[in-house]
């Protein structure tokens, strides 16, 4: 062997074992028991709703229904996945004639995680990509302020929106002004039913501001199939103490284009009307998308502008009525988007037992 | 069309800017003086309602229940998910089946 790779060895060996070293001294900080009434036995959460939309005159039903299971092994290991089940029917000639379609079904992801402490988390198996603030984050029917996604929501999370393989992620550095978070991930590729994926790399980081709520992160995606291409997001979220709103932005840049979109969502919980009208939330949304190299994979081939005016009315927490409008603007052609429905979220142990 | 809907989503951006400064403003002008406040060098502890508060509404609206029998487990959830720390976990607990 070269005295060069030796080296290059040796420099390997001492930074895993220094990183052992580091993870086994925070997991012994962590390890100590905490005395609290929180149960750990496996639970279903999720979503379900129904969404009524029509795009440019096509009607389209769109019911689904996405649980999660989440089974813990004692306070370190979580296994969690899951499972879209989403129809979708529209009139046998689009406009005309009686509805007709289908059930999906699909394994969002299926994962195994290792909190093994507060800097490392280590999951293995089918993980959702961590790139920019929709695809981990607001895909959710229950989350989502606006039923459809971004347009630039295919930036990034080719091909399946998840990787198979193993991520890595936690809280880099922690303070009580702000707190620094990582993701990173190898996915290979797989072709195996309800576990396609390509093969990636890439990772996020953010950083959140406590006192002001406010988050900024950027994400990175090492796309490694035919044509290797990079993608990048910046993203900003902010949730300012004194008043209901939700402010959430994100610019991507990927080879097959370039998009940005801005989202606030204003809760009238705080104007002085009757309460009836106080659980009204109106969102806004605009986007832009430039395709680059003839756009494609997933995304227009012509610039595109969107905007989006929403209005949910939250009856509860887990339940409220959604409908918006947009119109898009193409040169393939402009189009009005409307959506009416209703999202409810889910919670509950997967057997019953003792309270 | 386009330049009606254009300009009242540029207003609504306008309408929003103004109650962020305005939200930016009162967060300044009512910020009760607290013991850390008298001393900057000692930031106030975080409590697991701050910690609840700040983190779940980063994505959705913050469940009013969370069953007790599952609080563990969907908090081990939220903290792969929001990437949050052992000390945040431990809060959260403490908060919500004290």
């Amino acid at each position: 062997m070269p005295r060069q790779d030796h080296k290059l060895y040796r420099i390997l060996i001492a930074a895993l074992a220094a990183s052992a070293a580091w993870i086994g001294t925070a997991a012994a900080q962590d390890a100590h028991t905490l005395e609290t009434h929180a149960g750990n036995i496996p639970a279903i959460s999720g979503g379900a709703g129904y969404i009524h939309n029509v795009n440019g005159g096509v009607t389209s039903l769109e019911p689904q229904i996405n649980p999660v299971l989440l089974v813990p092994f004692g306070s370190h290991v979580l296994l969690e996945s899951r499972t879209s089940f989403s129809g979708f029917f529209q009139r046998e000639d689009l406009t005309t004639g009686p509805f007709k379609g289908k059930v999906f079904k699909s394994v969002d992801y299926a994962q195994v995680d290792w909190l093994a402490n507060t800097h490392l988390i280590a999951s293995i198996g089918k993980y959702l990509l961590p790139f920019g603030l929709y695809n981990e984050r607001l895909v959710p029917l229950w989350i989502r302020n606006l039923q459809d996604s971004p347009i630039t929501a295919a930036i990034g999370t080719r091909s399946s929106g998840a990787g198979d393989g193993i991520m890595l992620r936690g809280t880099a550095i922690q303070s009580s002004a702000y707190s620094v978070q990582y993701s990173s991930y190898f996915s290979a590729r797989s072709g195996i039913n309800q576990l396609e994926a390509a093969r990636t790399a890439g990772g996020d980081t953010s950083i959140y501001l406590t006192g002001l709520r406010l988050e900024a992160g950027v994400s990175y995606q090492r796309f490694l199939q035919q044509r290797n291409i990079n993608s990048v997001a910046t993203y900003i979220s902010w949730q300012p103490r004194a008043t209901p709103l939700d402010l959430k932005a994100e610019g991507d840049f990927s080879y097959n284009g370039r998009g940005y979109w801005i989202e606030n969502a204003y809760r009238f919980e705080q104007l002085p009307i009757p309460p009836v009208f106080r659980k009204i939330q109106a969102v806004t949304r605009i986007q832009q998308f430039f395709p680059l190299h003839g756009g494609g994979n997933s995304l227009p081939t012509v610039s595109t502008t969107k905007v989006d005016f929403g209005l949910n009315y939250y009856f509860r927490d887990d339940l409220r009525f959604v409908s918006s409008y947009a119109r898009n603007f193409s040169t393939q052609g402009n189009a009005n988007v409307w959506n009416v429905g209703a999202t409810y979220r889910f919670m509950f142990p997967l057997w019953p037992g003792r309270k | 069309m386009k330049r009606i809907l254009l300009s009242l989503s540029v207003c609504s951006y306008l309408v929003v800017a103004g109650s962020m400064a305005l939200a930016y403003q009162d967060q300044q002008s009512t910020k009760p003086v607290t013991a850390a406040a008298a001393h900057p060098q000692t930031p106030p502890a975080r409590t697991g309602e701050q910690v609840f508060n700040d983190n779940c509404s980063r994505c959705h609206m913050p469940p009013m229940v969370i069953p007790p029998r599952i609080t563990g487990t969907v908090v081990m959830h939220m903290r792969t998910r929001a990437r949050l720390s052992r000390k945040d976990q431990e809060l959260l607990l403490k908060y919500l089946a004290p």
